[in-house]
């Protein structure tokens, strides 16, 4: 390891980096904002997602049988529907099972002493492996002999779908606008650099230093302006997850914010890197362009 | 131009010839119908052949807008021919890709006029740059810069910025950057031009005991004094062609009463162009 060699080529980065100092203030708070928003999107969507997530994980379709069915049918019926690639588990719920269970779910709520008898059917309680293959299932299932009904929360599988996905367009759209004007940004940065060194631009050139060599400083400090602004915003994102949410979740119960879902080292890697790749990308394209070398 | 000069032009290639090595190596630069036409239409040099041998010492003169810079741009591949070839240490130059210029440049030292010193560097700093941009190792470094340093008697003043240095001693630190990768050839574009006549023989000393030490000199140059004390090859430029090419020759040509120094003129070589009407057609 040549460390002389290195430290002058950090120290050239250096000087590259502070010739324009206002100007990479610019830059870094333009990659900051973009992240910052980024990253409020992806968090969104990740803790909607997670939510989502669990509710689709717990829809079940519920079967109730006929009354005819006898357990010897029920069981039939039952090793069937698991035979189903799509279905994942198939619960046998005698109805003195459901009634015990409807009890404990409603305690308090309704004095469930007053039945006289349990109105419940016997019932199977199935969960599909792909919640997108719920209406399919239920469908069926339906057609089956023995099936009096089938139930299940369609309407709340179809709203989150959907909410995901407009979600996802909606936030693909405005990063990719975020990402351009990061990129123009850094990009008029380079080229003012540039502009700025051209004099040892034109001695490296005259002394026969190469291409990659000349434009290595330059790429470099797109890659500072790039981590630097993934690291300011970084930090806005965490002031706000301490400061803000803990109030957002008091101001908006009913929006239930499982930050703990969210995996958050993940998450800002994948700040950093777009932030570093914005960087580079367009350090690349503007040094090609201004630089002609 | 006229006949009887390019005939002249082709006596002293033979007579070169003649008293120096022959074979393929021992020309290191050559030019072959180079005619060199600007973007904007100037032709700045028109069917040139030039040959320059290994560790010669060259000065190119000639009026303003003659073509001397454009020459020596050839031979660091700034510019390309418009035709013919340019070959610099068997290097057919006007051909090499262009991710092949920074060797030739490593091979081909370049000093200017204004001397393009970075200012925010000192005398060390400066001449380190040309080894460090092109990848040197750091021990190499520490070699190679007190070694020209010394060469170019700077060796004491390494620690001060080019502001703090005379114009001399700022050529000085130019000669150094552009030997520092041990090129074959040294290529000077008016390298007195702003010096006064102490400082301008001292760099012309230097550039004397460089070539001593095996390297090609180019130099292109308005200054008559330098090119009289040296008596050397002198190659004349007017409108893109050479008019004349004399060894041991003189800034004004014979005739043009300006042999100043009362040097006895060569016997051969003189192109009394401007004096004499006959000659110009
Ligand atoms: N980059 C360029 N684009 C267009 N024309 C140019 C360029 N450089 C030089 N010329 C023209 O080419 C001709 C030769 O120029 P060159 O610089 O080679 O002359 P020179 O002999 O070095 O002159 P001087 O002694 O003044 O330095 C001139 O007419 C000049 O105007
Ligand atoms: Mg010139």
């Amino acid at each position: 390891m040549d460390w002389g060699r290195i430290r002058f080529f950090l120290s050239e980065v250096w000087r590259n980096f502070t010739r324009n100092l206002a100007m990479q203030f610019t830059a870094i708070g333009t990659v900051a904002v973009t992240i910052v928003l980024l990253g409020s999107f992806l968090f969104t969507r990740e803790a909607i997602g997670k939510i989502g997530d669990d509710v689709l994980k717990r829809i079940e379709i519920s079967v109730f049988l006929t009354e005819g069915a006898t357990p010897a049918a029920t069981r039939s019926l039952a090793a069937r529907l698991s035979a189903d690639p799509r279905i994942l588990s198939v619960e046998y719920i005698p109805k003195a099972v459901g009634l015990r269970r409807m009890r404990e779910r409603l305690r308090g709520q309704i004095d469930t002493s007053l039945l006289t008898q349990n109105p419940l059917p016997d019932a199977l309680r199935v969960r599909v492996r792909n919640p997108d293959t719920v209406h399919a299932v239920a469908a069926s299932i339906r057609a089956l002999p023995l099936v009096a009904n089938v139930e299940y929360a369609h309407d709340a599988v179809e709203k989150l779908l959907k909410l995901s996905d407009v979600l996802g367009r909606i936030g693909l759209g405005i990063v990719v606008l975020l990402v351009l004007t990061a990129a123009i940004i850094i990009s008029n940065t380079i080229r003012l650099t540039v502009f700025a060194r051209r004099r040892e631009i034109a001695i490296m050139q005259l002394v026969g230093a190469s291409r990659l060599y000349i434009r290595m400083p330059f790429i470099c400090e797109g890659l500072l302006d790039g981590l630097a602004g993934a690291a300011v915003a970084l930090g806005l994102l965490e002031l706000a997850r301490v400061q803000l949410l803990p109030k957002l979740a008091v101001a908006l119960p009913f929006i239930p914010m499982r930050v703990g879902t969210v995996d958050q080292l993940a998450l800002a890697l994948e700040l950093l890197g777009t932030g570093a790749a914005v960087g580079i990308v367009a350090a690349w394209l503007s040094v090609g362009r201004y630089l002609r070398v | 131009m006229s006949l009887r000069s390019r005939a002249e032009n082709s006596c002293n290639a033979i007579a070169r010839a003649c008293f120096r090595a022959s074979g393929p190596n021992a020309d290191v630069i050559s030019l072959r119908g180079v005619t060199l036409v600007y973007p904007n239409g100037t032709r700045a040099l028109d069917g040139l052949n030039l040959e320059v041998a290994k560790g010669s010492f060259v000065f190119l003169v000639g009026g303003t807008g003659t073509g001397k810079s454009s020459l020596l741009r050839l031979l660091y591949r700034e510019q390309r021919p418009t035709h013919g070839e340019v070959t610099v240490d068997n290097v057919r130059v006007d051909r090499i890709k262009r991710s092949r210029v920074p060797h030739l440049r490593r091979n081909v030292g370049v000093v200017f006029q204004d001397f393009k010193l970075l200012s925010d560097k000192t005398v060390w700093e400066n001449v380190a740059f040309a080894l460090q941009v092109t990848g040197a190792q750091t021990k190499d470094v520490i070699r190679q810069v007190p070694r020209v340093l010394d060469l170019v008697g700077l060796a004491h003043k390494t620690r001060m910025f080019p502001s703090e240095l005379s114009g001399g001693e700022q050529q000085r630190v130019a000669i150094a950057r552009a030997l520092v990768n041990n090129p074959k050839i040294l290529l000077c574009d008016e390298p007195t031009g702003n010096l006064d006549p102490a400082n301008a023989n001292e760099v012309m000393d230097l550039l004397h005991r460089i070539n001593l030490k095996g390297t090609t000199v180019l130099v292109a140059t308005h200054n008559a004094l330098v090119v009289d004390r040296m008596r050397r090859r002198v190659i004349r430029l007017e409108d893109g062609t050479i008019v004349a090419d004399e060894e041991r020759g003189f800034y004004h040509l014979n005739g043009n009463g300006a042999n100043a120094a009362g040097t006895p003129a060569p016997l051969r070589g003189s192109h009394g162009l401007g004096t004499n009407p006959l000659l110009l057609e």
